[in-house]
């Protein structure tokens, strides 16, 4: 923290990084030369990613919460973005923990939920919500002004999780940027900080979850060519594997070892012997049962044998991802470790021996993530055009079809943003209602897959079987999203879908909680709305300026009068206190420049193809050489 | 528009695959969302479709099946295995000489046997791969030439799907191997 700083009542917000970890967040931003990750008044950098419910309806979160879980053991939520997404009949429910699982009724959506103290029980999305806004405000004591955030997520989350992730981006207040895989932000970081080219794999173990990426690095673009893991691998995994080691050697009574007070601090305390095994060959514990105090001995040995099995799982999912990516290990130009959980020792040997080389773990791998993050909040705000990140679909996208087989409609490592179209058709006569259930994954049924949601399609004229063509489009943006339509052919006619996420909170449900979390005292939710739009209106007036003055030659006077006048009027609504009223001008403008945009895009196109020509030249003086013979591709013709 | 004129391509086979890289990667850095991330809602949405446009190009054309199936719906032939001939029944006969070779190297682990059937049809795609090459090359293919070359598609998607057979068992065994 600076201690003195001028204030500039004017400054543009800054973008911020978030790293919204399992065991801890983090926050970034870039400063006038570098980013850096954000510390609270006592130079702490990370906030421990818990979240502590008191029965008065205050809500404690961090240092302070992670201190109270030892008293308060079910009040109090750790890891919770291990059930991101999560159905509240996942098995990370069943898994060794002091929670309180509500069962949802029939008319409720499928997610988890926790019974806390001093509320109605708490969604996964509420709980991360509470994380985001801690970060906020300590963005917020620093940079006073804080913009958009960039937030990481594992490259292996589903859509799910991603979703699941921005609806707690939406309750907290946050305005997300971009969802960013957790391995391209770390390489994003290694990348510019080396100013290297070349091929990376990216290893991330984390407190909860599993990645590995595969990436090549070409004058500022990272492209990623693949990615795998699981996300439902890491250092907790650990932790309840020494946990395992402990009861057994204690052995205690299962009346004694289901208390939630005695998990809570068994698995506290076996992370603490995780972490001192990482220097020591072996570590004494203490622990207090009921009246004795029992005595025991944990070696490297023991953990390592304990943890083999999980190590041996990344493994797999790094063979996979390098065969996805069409890369043997030795033609890798480098090794980035990123996660707390690769400083244990055994994981860096696994690592070294798999990659056959020394990896690179020169920035914190705690932190690298958040700086990443940060770094492309930054680029995003308009700051260095020449870095880009292309990233992958990491699950394959698809639909059941009869037999409850899946159709794959995107594989897997599909670059995004991507979309494509697949075309079915009725079962029976006069069939008027298709029910369309959206699934990710590798397998070749639906049911062993994710089931993202279910769709119904009502409204098609009666015809018979066969005859109907219903074409369904599924597109994924930049973060990772999916989104679904759909088309009846034979009539032409666009269908409304009818979304029903199996494991998340549909629109309704996220806005609910929004109004209840206001009704909670946490401000007055107008005025939040009347800033968003405020932000989005002034935004687009710059850009909507700035694109007229570059492509005017692209509109008609009539046309371009029209987009002015919808402008001078977003204009004018920007200062009344009605975000209603701001949206509607927004739509109007948006609409008017329709056209306009798709033209600028078009010429956009032709400029960056034509770049080629002269590359193309020069390719041609490089075959006459020799150099490229061996590729011996014929060049294409001049257009 | 066809996947060739989304990268600014000529419709041949024999693509050159780093220029494709580097045309879709000119592209990406003009069109991908993230460039305009601050402005309005139309723009955004045209960036989306363009940028999923040259991603779909893109995907389509480095692959060498769908490069050629994308050759054959712009020649105006139909594709899917529905609408293209049959295999012969010689071809059929080799397909399963080859998939019962692989059948037995797996139930005994013979990795040298899986690597040579591998390698032989790797081969023999590559021969259906140089037919589609001078079948789709700069002169316009006859209707003649089009039907042999759907015989050699047809042939392709076996020895792709064939080789993705061997990759999976040579992963499943690299996997079960203790470390």
């Amino acid at each position: 923290m600076t201690l003195l700083e001028i204030f500039d009542p004017k400054a543009p917000p800054r973008p911020i990084g978030i790293d919204l970890g399992t065991t801890n967040s983090l926050v970034a931003s870039v400063g006038s030369d570098r980013a850096s990750v954000i510390e609270d008044c006592f130079g702490k950098t990370m906030v421990p990613s818990v979240v502590c419910y008191e029965s008065d309806g205050t809500v404690i979160v961090g240092e302070r919460a992670k201190e109270l879980a030892a008293i308060r053991p079910s009040d109090t939520i750790v890891s919770v973005k291990r059930f991101m997404g999560r159905g509240a009949d996942n098995e990370e429910t069943r898994r060794m923990g002091p929670y309180r699982f509500v069962e949802p009724r029939d008319d409720e959506p499928n997610v988890v939920r926790f019974a806390v103290e001093g509320r109605p029980p708490v969604s996964p999305v509420e709980v991360s919500a509470e994380i985001l806004r801690a970060l906020k405000e300590r963005a917020e004591d620093e940079l006073r002004s804080v913009g958009g955030a960039v937030i990481t997520v594992p490259a292996y989350f589903d859509d799910a999780q991603r979703q699941a992730t921005k609806d707690a981006a939406r309750l907290a207040g946050i305005e997300v940027l971009r969802l960013l895989n957790e391995p391209t932000a770390a390489a994003l970081a290694y990348g510019l900080e080396h100013k290297k080219n070349g091929l990376f794999a990216v290893y991330d173990l984390g407190g909860g979850t599993f990645d590995v990426t595969v990436l090549l690095l070409d004058d500022g673009v990272f492209q990623v060519k693949a990615t795998g893991g699981d996300s439902q691998l890491g250092g907790d995994d650990m932790d309840r594997a020494v946990a395992e080691i402990v009861l057994r050697k204690l052995g205690v009574s299962t009346e004694v070892s289901s208390r939630p007070e005695f998990i809570r601090a068994l698995l506290d305390r076996s992370r603490s012997i995780k972490h001192g095994l990482t220097t020591a060959q072996a570590v004494d514990a203490e622990f207090a049962l009921d009246t004795k105090q029992a005595q025991l001995r944990i070696t490297r040995t023991e953990f390592e044998d304990a943890i083999r099995p999980l190590i041996d799982r990344t493994g797999v999912a790094c063979r996979r991802a390098l065969r996805d990516a069409g890369v043997k290990a030795e033609e890798l130009d480098g090794v980035i470790l990123v996660g707390g959980s690769t400083r244990v020792p055994a994981v860096r040997e696994f690592v070294r021996a798999f990659f056959g080389r020394e990896p690179l773990a020169d920035i914190d791998p705690d932190q690298v993530v958040a700086i990443g993050a940060a770094i492309q909040a930054d680029l995003l705000a308009g700051k260095g055009k020449d870095v880009l990140l292309l990233d992958v679909l990491p699950l394959s996208l698809g639909i059941e079809v009869g037999g409850g087989v899946v159709d794959k409609i995107l594989p897997r490592n599909t670059s995004i943003p991507c979309g494509a179209r697949a075309t079915y058709t009725t079962q029976e006569d006069n069939q008027t209602g298709f029910q369309i259930h959206v699934v990710q994954g590798e397998r070749e049924m639906a049911k062993d897959n994710r089931s993202l949601a279910h769709f119904t399609l009502k409204g098609i004229p009666p015809m018979p079987a066969g005859l109907a063509r219903l074409e369904i489009e599924l597109r994924v943006d930049a973060d990772g999203l999916l989104g679904v339509s759909a088309t009846e052919g034979t009539t032409g006619i666009a269908q409304a879908i009818d979304v029903k996420p199996s494991y998340g909170l549909d629109d309704a449900a996220v806005e609910q909680m929004l109004l209840d979390a206001f009704d909670h005292g946490e401000g007055d939710l107008l005025t939040r709305r009347l800033a968003e739009a405020r932000v989005d209106a002034q935004r687009l007036v710059l850009a909507t300026t700035k694109a007229l003055m570059a492509d005017a030659d692209l509109l008609a006077p009539p046309e371009s009068q029209r987009i002015e006048e919808t402008l001078a009027h977003l204009k004018a609504t920007i200062s009344r206190n009605e975000p209603a009223l701001i949206t509607n001008a927004i739509d109007a403008v948006d609409g008017a420049t329709r056209d306009f945009a798709g033209r600028r895009m078009n010429r956009a196109i032709a400029k960056a193809l034509e770049g080629q020509t002269i590359d193309r030249v020069e390719k041609a003086v490089e075959h006459a050489k020799g150099i490229e013979a061996a590729h011996g591709s014929p060049l294409p013709p001049e257009r | 528009m066809n996947p060739f004129e989304v990268l600014g391509l000529a419709p041949v086979f024999a693509i050159d695959l780093k220029e494709l890289e580097k045309r879709h990667r000119d592209l990406s850095r003009a069109l991908h969302p993230d460039r305009f991330i601050g402005a309005g809602a139309s723009e955004r949405r045209a960036s989306l479709n363009k940028a999923v446009e040259a991603n779909e190009a893109w995907r389509v054309l480095r692959d060498s099946v769908s490069r050629a199936e994308a050759l054959f719906r712009l020649a105006g032939v139909a594709v899917g295995e529905r609408d293209e001939p049959m295999a012969s029944p010689a071809f059929l006969m080799e397909v399963m000489e080859w998939r019962e070779g692989l059948a037995e190297a797996r139930a005994v682990r013979d990795v040298a046997a899986v690597m040579k059937l591998s390698g032989e049809v790797s081969a023999r795609a590559m021969g259906s791969e140089e037919v589609l090459a001078s079948t789709f090359g700069p002169k316009k293919p006859g209707s003649h030439e089009l039907k042999l070359a759907q015989v050699q598609l047809g042939e392709l998607r076996f020895y792709r799907r064939f080789l993705e057979e061997v990759s999976a068992i040579e992963e499943a065994w690299q996997d079960e191997l203790p470390r």
